[in-house]
């Protein structure tokens, strides 16, 4: 697998399968941080999908896994947390 | 508790049958004639003489009983459901999908007087529904016909076997006359029936599991399980046929009968035979499928006349009139409304067929 | 420069429970929520190999797609039927169903009074979302008061059609049912401008879990999850929540209508 090299360590980060998203924006509204956001581009779909961010508008994601649990198409994959 | 030598209600008969096939479950709906089956089942339950008999339910509605069955047949359980007429009706919905489902199952049907509420008498005016499918879409149930109370015993047995060979229901159709018919019997020895139930749903125990379902929204893969329903039945209808043959070698005229029809018919043969008319019975056993077969045979045999005895207004008939394909005489006594016709009148018949 | 692969722990993840396929419910809709909260209750008790799915008809006709575990389809409205006969077999079996307002009020309303009269241990999820979504629309048992529907037109007259019928608080009124419980499922409106709080999502996931718990405790139970269905409302997906924040969650108020095991509290 290839790595992700990274300048900075987010502490916490999702994983969002484009593909699956429906652009539904849930996730979009629900993000205590707002890190998600709608993508211009479509995905093979038609929809725009979901885009995570680290930094969002009001601060770095905290994996309170609140999109994956509003997220009805399983397109947040997973919620990472960093082990330090 | 029977012995197993007994003087038994056909319905009684049939419920003792089953228990003693190894039966799982039973969920029925009281309905006249057919109430001596779940009301002997319900004193039998928990007896330590059947330890198979796990389910016993009496549930709020026809419909809901058949499903019922069809969530315990989806476990690989050799469960049953009785009803007549009206509730037969509506058990077709759930027989449609069950068949669908290729779920094996046992219904039987104590046909009563119809159409509508009819009355409590005995018919044979749900033939059609149980032979031809009865329920919305393509599929056939196997139907068996008893024609005595030591029939009504043995074909459980015979239904199961059916019922896990094939995956399908498979439906006894007996009347209201036979259901309520006391008679002596002796029961057959049955040895505890057991089947591959590998396909059930009791829990995905590995990475495989099991979908039951009817559905295939994708046209193609719909199409391939119909052909696939179609290919059984017409397996069925090969290797299935069974019928009984009486005094028939020599007949220039059969006539042909099932159920109660069938036991009026063979006094009938008697009566004319000792007048020197040549006349046999061909009886089916299988209603589905129909034993055309042996109709082939006689016509072949050069047998040119036909004469169908039932309680409807015509319904086997036409099954006899495709067998024999226009290249024999095909007469036909019919009664409906919960009366039969006495054996004298089937003389009758048969020499102005004769004459 | 770090290589962060590997230094993350999954807290949420892929779930065995799931079969992985892109579902076919429209964006935004909560039955594909229900799958989720479902797919991680089942995965957590350990339960998948003991686990008996009964599809209804509606939108939830194909749950069996995404959730991996054995499944049965049943005709419409008889899913609690169903369910009965499995688990009387199959005692040690868990068994539930997703059912939509109109097959399970509706249709289906006889069968699912007599399953929660009768106590069977089995889970009903209830989808109401106060129309018929699979068939285009038209009005359900559950449709608030002067909703338009593709057969109410004019918006529903309760005068002609009769009230919506509330299912929680009609099964609570049997002696036998264990666990009797409401939610709001979707994510619902707040003060602050484009901020909706997932609280639904979280009781669901909570009330998904107790069910379970309250048939394996021997008990019948059931959740209702008030839900949308925007494309059937005509709305975009963010009205469509708030309308069922106003007006859906108004006629069906959130609840627990029964807790026999006392579930909730422990």
């Amino acid at each position: 697998m290839a790595s992700t090299v990274a300048t900075e360590v987010p502490k916490s980060r999702v994983v969002v399968d484009a593909e699956r998203c429906k652009g539904c924006d849930l996730c979009v509204v629900a993000c205590p941080q707002q890190n998600l956001h709608l993508s211009g581009a479509l995905n093979r779909s038609g929809y725009h999908p979901a885009v995570f961010e680290y930094h969002g508008k009001k601060g770095a994601c905290t994996a309170c896994g609140i999109c994956y649990w509003v997220c009805p198409d399983f397109a947040i994959t997973e919620v990472l947390r960093w082990k330090a | 508790m029977t012995t197993a030598r007994d003087f038994l209600k056909g319905n009684e008969a049939l419920a003792y049958g089953a228990l003693r096939t190894g039966l799982n479950a039973f969920f029925g709906y009281p309905i006249t004639p057919s109430s001596e089956i779940p009301e002997t089942l319900a004193v039998e339950f928990g007896n330590p003489q059947y330890p198979a008999f796990k389910v016993f339910l009496q549930a709020a509605s026809e419909i809901e009983a058949i499903n019922m069955v069809i969530g315990a047949a989806a476990t690989g359980a050799k469960v049953m459901a009785a009803t007549s007429g009206p509730g037969f009706s509506l058990k077709q919905e759930g027989i449609s999908f069950a068949s669908g489902m290729e779920l094996p199952m046992l219904i039987v049907d104590v046909n009563r007087g119809g159409p509508g509420l009819g009355n409590l008498g005995p018919e044979q005016t749900d033939y059609f529904q149980a032979t031809k499918g009865g329920g919305h879409g393509g599929y056939r149930n196997i139907v068996l016909a008893p024609s005595s109370v030591p029939e009504m015993a043995s074909f459980p047995a015979l239904a199961f076997s059916l019922a896990f060979k094939h995956r399908t229901p498979v439906i006894i159709l007996t009347d209201a006359f036979l259901g309520q018919l006391k008679e002596d019997l002796m029961f057959p020895e049955v040895p505890a029936l057991e089947f591959d139930t590998s396909w059930a749903t009791t829990g995905a125990r590995g990475p495989e599991r099991h979908v039951i379902s009817s559905m295939h929204l994708d046209l193609p893969e719909l199409s391939r399980h119909s052909e696939h329903l179609r290919s059984k039945f017409e397996g069925v209808d090969r290797s299935e046929q069974r019928s009984e043959k009486f005094q028939t070698d020599d007949a220039d005229v059969i006539l042909v009968a099932y159920g109660i029809c069938a036991r009026l018919c063979q006094r009938a043969v008697g009566t004319l035979r000792a007048k020197g008319v040549r006349v046999g019975l061909l009886r089916p056993i299988t209603l589905s499928p129909f034993p055309k077969g042996e109709l082939t045979a006689f016509v072949e045999r050069g047998v040119q006349k036909f004469l169908v005895v039932e309680l409807n207004t015509g319904q086997m008939i036409q099954d006899v009139q495709l067998a024999t394909g226009g290249r024999a005489q095909v007469g036909s006594l019919q009664r409906v409304g919960g009366l039969i016709p006495s054996p004298s009148e089937i003389v009758h018949e048969v020499e102005g067929m004769v004459r | 420069m770090i290589d962060i692969e590997g230094h993350y722990e999954v807290k949420l993840g892929p779930l065995p429970t799931l079969t992985g396929k892109p579902t076919h419910y429209c964006a935004g809709c909560e039955h594909g929520t229900l799958t989720r909260l479902i797919a991680v209750a089942l995965h957590e008790m350990g339960v998948r190999e003991r686990t008996v799915l009964v599809d209804s008809v509606g939108c939830s006709v194909l749950a069996h797609e995404y959730l991996n575990v054995d499944a049965i389809q049943s005709p419409h409205g008889r899913a609690p039927a169903v369910m009965t006969g499995i688990k009387r077999m199959h005692p040690e079996l868990l068994v539930f169903a997703v059912q939509g307002d109109g097959d399970a009020v509706s249709i289906g309303l006889s069968e699912l009074i007599y399953a929660a009269n009768r106590g069977e241990p089995i889970t009903v999820f209830l989808v109401n979302n106060g129309i018929y979504g699979m068939t285009g629309g038209q009005m359900a048992p559950t449709t608030p008061e002067g909703m338009v529907t593709m057969t109410t037109p004019h918006g529903r007259d309760i005068a002609i059609t009769g009230a919506p019928i509330d299912a929680s608080k009609l099964l609570a009124t049997f002696e036998a049912p264990a666990y009797v419980k409401r939610v709001f499922l979707p994510v619902t409106p707040t003060p602050a401008p484009d901020f909706y709080n997932a609280r639904g999502s979280i009781e669901g996931a909570r009330s998904v879990k107790n069910a379970f718990r309250v048939q394996e405790m021997g008990g019948f139970s059931f959740v209702e999850f008030v839900s949308t269905c925007n494309v059937n409302w005509k709305m975009s997906i963010l009205k469509s929540k708030q309308y069922a924040a106003e007006v859906l969650a108004k006629v069906f108020p959130p609840g627990l209508f029964k807790d026999k095991f006392g579930v909730e509290k422990r």
